[in-house]
Formats: structure tokens, C-alpha cells, sequence
């Protein structure tokens, strides 16, 4: 066979290495930097894909400008087909490099399921029309960062202060004089500040990885057959200017059809460029160098969808129907109490339509308290950020989970309008709560109310404590009107397990229908 | 590896890990029998760099507390994600010139850390000493986050009120330990000076320190033994303490208190605010413990 010297794929890799490590970069910067403001645009890449962009505005009937840059890649997949899947998806570069690492589980006579992603992105795109966004469930980004920032970065770090732990406290000194720098250099540098913990962690682990095992069936297989983003990309291809050119005399090697990882090339060697995505590992490989890639719109036929135009409208009226039995639930009519949404969350509605649930303001929340919701907003509500305030408190200057919030789900605060944001009102168990159930001194919660007229107040009282001592305690009781809802009281309580303070989500500024009883107009 | 080297491994290997725990004993203190009056000084200024000094030339300047080639603990109060002005934190330039009088008085390394309420590094951004630690360009200050393997639980064997708590290693083992709290409000302890300052070195779950604080703030003193403890009343919170936020509810006092006695440090303090001594209750727990002085007419007060 004769060696071909053409090196372009290597070019290809390169991208994507390049592309990843940025990715990872502005992963590991999607934190507290020692500035109010982020300094690095760390939810760029959320804000390139033009999917989400699409489903987004049209889960909220408006375009959302946030989300430009999606402009531009369309812009350039029109010149060059599905580039970005070959040479900037992180995801892609992922699943590229450990394609050697997943054993196949058969060679060839691979069930062709590449429409399947046409027909989801259809349902996707009506069901957010109509009030059931689920973009972020299928989004390669939404998958692989909320996998990243939810699961696997914790473990890293899980893994990594372990062993430090273990060398610092079993180790003898000779080697702590070796380990005890090297753990500095990586807290300071890869690892994150902190230990996390989350809900919902071995769930979006596992859903990454079901992207890594479906390698074992194909090649690319989410890329081929899933990823919306890449159905559509595959729709503007059609049209791209850049296309694959299989030689039409030669021999009958089929290299580069094995070659493909994307199955774009057929039995006559045709390169569809709804498939393609521009790896250029066919021109490199091929013996005789009968392919090439150009500008040559006249010379090739518009390749069909293939899908079937039955099924494509059965898909949009399930896509459409679906969304009305969500309102048949009871949430519907009495939202969980307990969800507490981020600070400059919009109306519900709006806030899940618009949310991509890509774990952003999750991964940048400094105090650990913002989680991913279960069910408790529902299927459509899987994922998107909750205050768990046991967990974690939401800090009173801090404004990031606004800032990195790519379609504003979370509306970008100033430090005043955060200051002033009520995301929910607590509640005093007097049952739990040692003032009033033992007559034992605490008041935890009022030292850390960060109001600077405290919400949390006290008042004297004479209790018999559980010795039947007469005692003077300070009670804690809350002032509705000054409560924001961050839950430090509810973070901090020292009693063990549940806390004698809870956060609800009443009173919470973007949702009337949860106003607070009051005696007379608040302003 | 044969057999013979294989013991001989599992040998060295468990020499080096027995030898490798970290044991720390808490030697009771010997109650002082009838000390000395102790000093105590106070000084005023506008300018709070030099005031540190000023304060410090009574009780015979830093040289009288950091030798050279000690190891040096400063703890500032920086719980708080909240700025200079607003006074819930010890004042930048006090915390600075604190350290570079230690550097001068030939420390060997000088620790600056505290455990934080608030999220760590925005309290040590915002109270303005990280800034100032930077300034100092100086190998031998450490400022860094406490780290959580760093935590030793030491028995308070003169504890009335707690019998164990975790504190952190560097505090414990430091030649030179040196308190230097912000006097402010707090509504459970009255008022927040240097005994309760130390409960940033503790590791665990400190609001249960909450439950009796009088007494479990004396019976962690028995064991962080500040030689020195300068309180920062330069500016001091009146109300909403100990974090505020009002700059309505801060008072310019330009003060600083230092003294090598604790309990008569915070008990003169106590006074910046028009209240006794023996209205806080860790004061009048220490002053029982024998850990130092409260009653002010036998106190050497000197203004500086």
C-alpha cells in the first residue's frame, strides 16, 4: 500500500487539543478569583451552540442576545459544514481520544440510527415551544460540564486530598518534604478551593459516561446519531460551501469508508457532508489521494435527511401534546416550598425554559449551595440549580452565579440589586430550636445574618430549661421584610441533622403568587 | 523482593509512621500564685501603623515577645466578608504592622491565617490583609487558608464546660502566639475581644461553642495561650455585631489595647464601650481559671 504523506489530520488534533485544554482552563476558572467579576468568559462555550440558543428563545418566545455567538458558528458552518464537530467540540475530542481505550463490541453491521438526532431535535425544539425544555438533557455541553463540575472534579479532588491526607499523616517526614509541596502546587493550581458535594452525582456521572460506552457500539455514536447540536449543524451543512470529494475511479479499498467516524462516506465513496466533520482522516489515508475537500457547491448534489416525513410530524405532535400532561400535576398548582431558585432567577416558566441546566452556576457557587433539583420541579426540572441551604448558604456579596449564567436564567445582579434580591424567607422550628425547646443560649443564626439590619432578631425570655431551671435566653425570630432568603441560618444551625431554621421559597421576589402575609403595603 | 527485604520494608516503613504521628500534650499550667499587676496600655492615633508600635513601647516593644528565629502566630479577626470601614474585621494596617515588627525582631517564620465564617478567600479579600500581606515582600510570612488535616483534637483538661476540642497545629505549636482581635457588638457574648478572637483556630463544629460560650471560651484559653494581645479598637461596631455591615453602627475610636495578660486585655477593652469588665462572661470565666486579671484598679494601665 502506498503511504500517503499528507498530514492534515494532524492539524485536526491540534484544534481539538488546543480547544480542549481551553475548555478545561476555563472550567477550572469558573470560580471566585478574588474579584467580584469574573475575569475570564467561562461560559463561552455554552454560548456558541446555537442549539441551545435556539431552544432557549424559543422556550421564552424571544431572542436571546445573550447567546450571539451562536451567530458566528452558524455563520461558519454554512462555509464549512460541520467543522466544528471535528475540530472544536470538546465533547468530540473527548470521545476521539479514548476511541482506542473502548473496545468495539463488534466490528461493521452497525444498526444506521443517524436520523434518529433529526427527529429528536424536532421534539426538542417544539416540546420548549410549548413548555417542556429538555435541551439540556441531550446538549453534548450540558452533559459533559454538568458531569464534570457536578461529579467528577469533586472526585478528583476526593481522590487526590486523600492520598495527600494519607502521606501527610502516615508518611515519615523525608517523604511529607516531598508530597506536602507537590499537593500545594495542585490545590493552588487544578484542584479546586474547596471540597464539594452534590445531588445527583453518580446520575450525571453516569450519563456521561453512557456517551462513553456507546462508543462500544459505533464510532461516534452520540455524535452520529444523538447530539442535537450536531443535527443541527447537519442541517446547515446542507448547504455548506466546504465539501468531501471521494475519488469516483479507484479501487476497491474502502479505507476510507472504514476510516470514517462519522459513517458519512458510502459504499460509492460519496461524502456526506450532513455526516462529515471535516476529520480529514479519509484524504490522509487514502492510497490513491482521490479525496479532497473544496469549495465545489455545483458538483455535489444536496444530500437528503432521510428521515421520514410520518414519523417527523408523529414526533412534533408528541412534542407538542406531551407538554399539557405536565400541568395535570399537583406542582403545577402547589409548587414544592422548599425550592428555593438562585438569586435573579426569572418567573419559573421563563427561568426553566431559558435554563440549559449546564451546572455553571453550580460549579461557581463559592458556597456549595446551589444544587441540581431532582423532581422536585419535575421531569422538565431535572437538573436546573436549587439553594440547598444545609448544604450550603448562598454568599450575601457574592453575585457569580448571575455572571456565568449563559442564557440568563439568572439575571446578572449588581452587588446592590443582590443585596436587596429575596429568593425566599426562613421559617424557626420551635420545637428544634434550643432557645425555645431546652432554654440553652445559642443564637448562631442571628451572629451570621449578613443584613446589616440583622433579619434575624431576639427576644429575652424567661424559659424552664430541661432541668426545670428557670432561665433567661435570647429567642430568634425573623423579620420578613429584611430576610433574603441566602439560608447562612439554616447552613450554620449547630444542631445535628435537620436544621431549627428552614428557607422556603415564600416571599421569593419573582413569584407574586408566593407573596408573604402582611398587615399593610411593604413599600 | 524476597521475604528478608520484604520485613525489612514493612519494618522501616511502620518506624517511620509511628514516629510520624503527631502528639501533642497540653501541659497544664501552673495557676500563678500572686503575679505581679498586670500591664496594660493603651494608645491613640489617627495613623494606625505607627499606633501598633506606640502601643507595643510600654510593655517593652516587640522584642520583649518575638525572639529571633521564633516561630510566630498572628491571628487577626478576618471572619468576615466584609471591608475595613465596616469594621467586623481587624484593620489591614494594624495586621501589617504587627508582622513587620516580628520580621524585624528576627522571626523565623510568621503564620497569619483564620478560619473564616464567611467563604475564606472573600474574607481575606475584603478585609483588606490579604492586600496588605502582599505588600510585604517577605519569604518568612506565611498567610495562607487553614488546611482541614492541620486540625489536632487536644484535651482541655482544665475545661469546665468542653473536655476536647480540635485546634489547629500551627497555633499549638508556635513559639510566639499573638492575639489580635477587632473590639466589636456581638448579641450573645455582649462583646467580641480576644478570647472569643481564638475561636478561629478551632476546627469542628463551632457553633456548638455557642452553648455556654462564657465558660467554653475560658477553657479553650487554657490551652491558646496568646503571649501578646493587641485589640484592635481603632474602630469598633456598636450594634449588629459581630459582622455588621452599617457603617451607621460603627464608632472611630483610633484605639489600640495591648497587654501580655488576655483576660485583662479584653477586661480594659470592655471599657471602650462603657460597660464592666465583669458584664462578659468569658472575662469572668478566664479571670476564675487564674488565666489573668479583670478587676481594673489592679491593672498597671498605661496611656501610650
Amino acid at each position: 500500500m502506498k503511504r500517503n504523506h499528507s498530514n492534515l489530520r494532524y492539524w485536526r488534533r491540534l484544534s481539538q487539543i488546543a480547544c480542549f485544554l481551553l475548555f478545561l482552563f476555563l472550567f477550572i476558572k469558573t470560580d471566585y478569583s478574588g474579584t467580584n467579576e469574573l475575569t475570564y468568559a467561562v461560559n463561552i462555550l455554552f454560548r456558541i451552540d446555537p442549539f441551545l440558543a435556539a431552544s432557549a428563545s424559543i422556550a421564552n418566545k424571544t431572542l436571546i442576545w445573550l447567546m450571539w455567538p451562536a451567530l458566528i458558528f452558524i455563520g461558519l458552518t454554512f462555509f464549512l459544514g460541520r467543522f466544528f464537530c471535528g475540530w472544536i467540540c470538546p465533547m468530540g475530542a473527548l470521545l476521539d481520544s479514548c476511541h482506542k481505550l473502548i473496545p468495539h463490541a463488534r466490528e461493521g453491521g452497525i444498526t444506521r440510527l443517524h436520523t434518529l438526532k433529526y427527529y429528536l431535535l424536532g421534539f426538542l425544539l417544539i416540546a420548549a415551544f410549548w413548555g417542556l425544555p429538555a435541551a439540556g438533557y441531550f446538549d453534548p455541553f450540558s452533559i459533559l460540564v454538568r458531569g464534570l463540575a457536578i461529579s467528577i472534579y469533586p472526585a478528583i479532588n476526593v481522590m487526590t486530598t486523600s492520598f495527600f491526607t494519607f502521606t501527610y499523616q502516615q508518611m515519615p517526614v523525608w517523604v511529607n518534604s516531598i508530597t506536602e509541596p507537590i499537593y500545594a502546587f495542585l490545590r493552588s493550581t487544578i484542584l479546586p478551593f474547596r471540597q464539594n458535594y452534590f445531588e445527583l452525582a453518580f446520575i450525571s456521572l453516569f450519563i456521561l459516561l453512557t456517551i462513553f460506552m456507546l462508543e462500544r457500539l459505533e464510532r461516534r455514536f452520540f455524535c452520529r446519531n444523538i447530539c442535537p447540536v450536531g443535527a443541527f449543524y447537519a442541517i446547515i451543512s446542507r448547504f455548506s460551501l466546504l465539501r468531501g470529494k471521494g475519488g469516483s475511479k479507484c479501487g476497491k479499498c474502502k479505507n476510507c469508508m472504514t476510516v470514517c467516524r462519522m459513517g458519512a462516506i458510502d459504499e460509492n465513496r460519496n461524502i456526506s457532508p450532513l455526516d462529515c466533520n471535516l476529520c480529514l482522516e479519509c484524504v490522509d489515508i487514502c492510497p490513491g489521494s482521490k479525496i479532497s475537500f473544496g469549495f465545489q457547491q455545483k458538483e455535489v448534489a444536496r444530500p437528503s435527511f432521510g428521515i421520514s416525513r410520518r414519523k417527523f410530524i408523529g414526533t412534533l405532535a408528541i412534542g407538542t401534546a406531551l407538554p399539557f400532561f405536565l400541568d395535570t400535576r399537583t406542582m403545577a398548582k402547589r409548587p414544592d416550598p422548599y425550592l428555593i431558585r438562585p438569586p435573579g432567577a426569572l418567573p419559573e416558566d421563563e427561568f426553566l425554559g431559558r435554563c440549559v441546566r449546564c451546572g455553571e452556576c453550580m460549579k461557581v457557587c463559592i458556597g456549595n449551595g446551589l444544587q441540581p433539583t431532582f423532581l422536585a420541579a419535575g421531569l422538565e426540572g431535572l437538573f436546573s440549580p436549587r439553594l440547598n441551604a444545609r448544604t450550603g448558604y448562598c454568599e450575601y456579596n457574592c453575585t457569580l452565579c448571575g455572571q456565568v449564567c449563559p442564557t440568563g436564567a439568572l439575571t446578572e445582579l449588581t452587588l446592590s440589586q443582590k443585596h436587596a434580591e429575596k429568593i425566599g424567607n426562613v421559617f424557626f422550628d420551635k420545637n428544634r430550636c434550643l432557645p425555645y425547646a431546652k432554654g440553652i443560649p445559642c443564637i448562631v443564626c442571628e451572629e451570621h445574618c449578613p443584613t446589616p439590619d440583622k433579619a434575624i432578631q431576639f427576644r429575652e425570655a424567661e424559659v424552664l430549661n430541661s432541668n426545670g431551671e428557670k432561665v433567661s435566653v435570647k429567642q430568634p425570630f425573623v423579620v420578613d421584610e429584611r430576610c433574603v432568603g441566602c439560608g447562612i441560618c439554616e447552613a450554620k444551625c449547630p444542631l445535628p441533622g435537620q436544621s431549627a431554621v428552614r428557607v422556603t421559597s415564600a416571599g421569593e421576589r419573582r413569584n407574586p403568587q408566593n407573596a408573604l402575609p402582611t398587615q399593610s403595603l411593604l413599600y | 523482593m524476597n521475604r528478608r527485604d520484604f520485613l525489612k520494608q514493612v519494618m522501616l516503613w511502620s518506624a517511620g509512621i509511628t514516629t510520624a504521628i503527631p502528639s501533642i500534650q497540653i501541659v497544664p499550667e501552673l495557676l500563678a500564685a500572686e503575679k505581679p499587676s498586670p500591664l496594660v496600655s493603651h494608645a491613640t492615633g489617627k495613623d494606625y501603623y505607627n499606633l501598633v508600635a506606640q502601643v507595643l513601647e510600654p510593655l517593652g516593644t516587640i522584642g520583649n515577645f518575638v525572639k529571633t528565629g521564633d516561630n510566630v502566630v498572628i491571628k487577626p479577626n478576618m471572619a468576615w466578608d466584609r471591608n475595613p470601614a465596616q469594621a467586623a474585621n481587624t484593620h489591614p494596617q494594624v495586621v501589617k504592622a504587627l508582622v513587620e515588627l516580628c520580621l524585624d525582631a528576627g522571626a523565623k517564620k510568621i503564620m497569619v491565617f483564620d478560619r473564616t465564617c464567611n467563604e475564606e478567600r472573600r474574607c481575606y479579600v475584603n478585609s483588606g490583609i490579604q492586600e496588605a500581606m502582599a505588600a510585604i515582600k517577605d519569604s518568612r510570612l506565611k498567610f495562607y487558608h487553614p488546611d482541614s488535616r492541620k486540625f489536632v483534637p487536644v484535651n482541655i483538661e482544665r475545661g469546665k464546660a468542653v473536655r476536647k476540642l480540635e485546634i489547629y497545629k500551627d497555633a499549638l505549636e508556635a513559639d510566639t502566639y499573638i492575639n489580635v482581635p477587632v473590639a466589636k457588638h456581638h448579641s450573645l457574648s455582649t462583646l467580641t475581644l480576644g478570647l472569643k478572637n481564638s475561636m478561629g483556630v478551632l476546627g469542628g463544629k463551632r457553633g456548638q461553642m455557642h452553648h455556654n460560650l462564657g465558660q467554653k471560651l475560658a477553657d479553650l484559653a487554657t490551652v491558646v495561650r496568646p503571649k501578646l494581645t493587641v485589640i484592635d479598637a481603632t474602630r469598633i461596631l456598636l450594634r449588629n455585631g459581630p459582622q455588621g455591615g452599617d457603617i451607621d453602627d460603627v464608632k472611630v475610636l483610633d484605639s489600640l489595647v495591648a497587654s501580655a495578660d488576655p483576660v485583662a486585655c479584653d477586661a480594659y477593652a470592655t471599657t471602650l464601650f462603657d460597660l464592666k469588665p465583669g458584664d462578659i462572661s468569658s472575662t469572668v470565666a478566664a479571670y476564675k481559671l487564674g488565666l489573668g486579671e479583670m478587676n481594673l484598679e489592679r491593672m498597671n494601665i498605661i496611656k501610650a
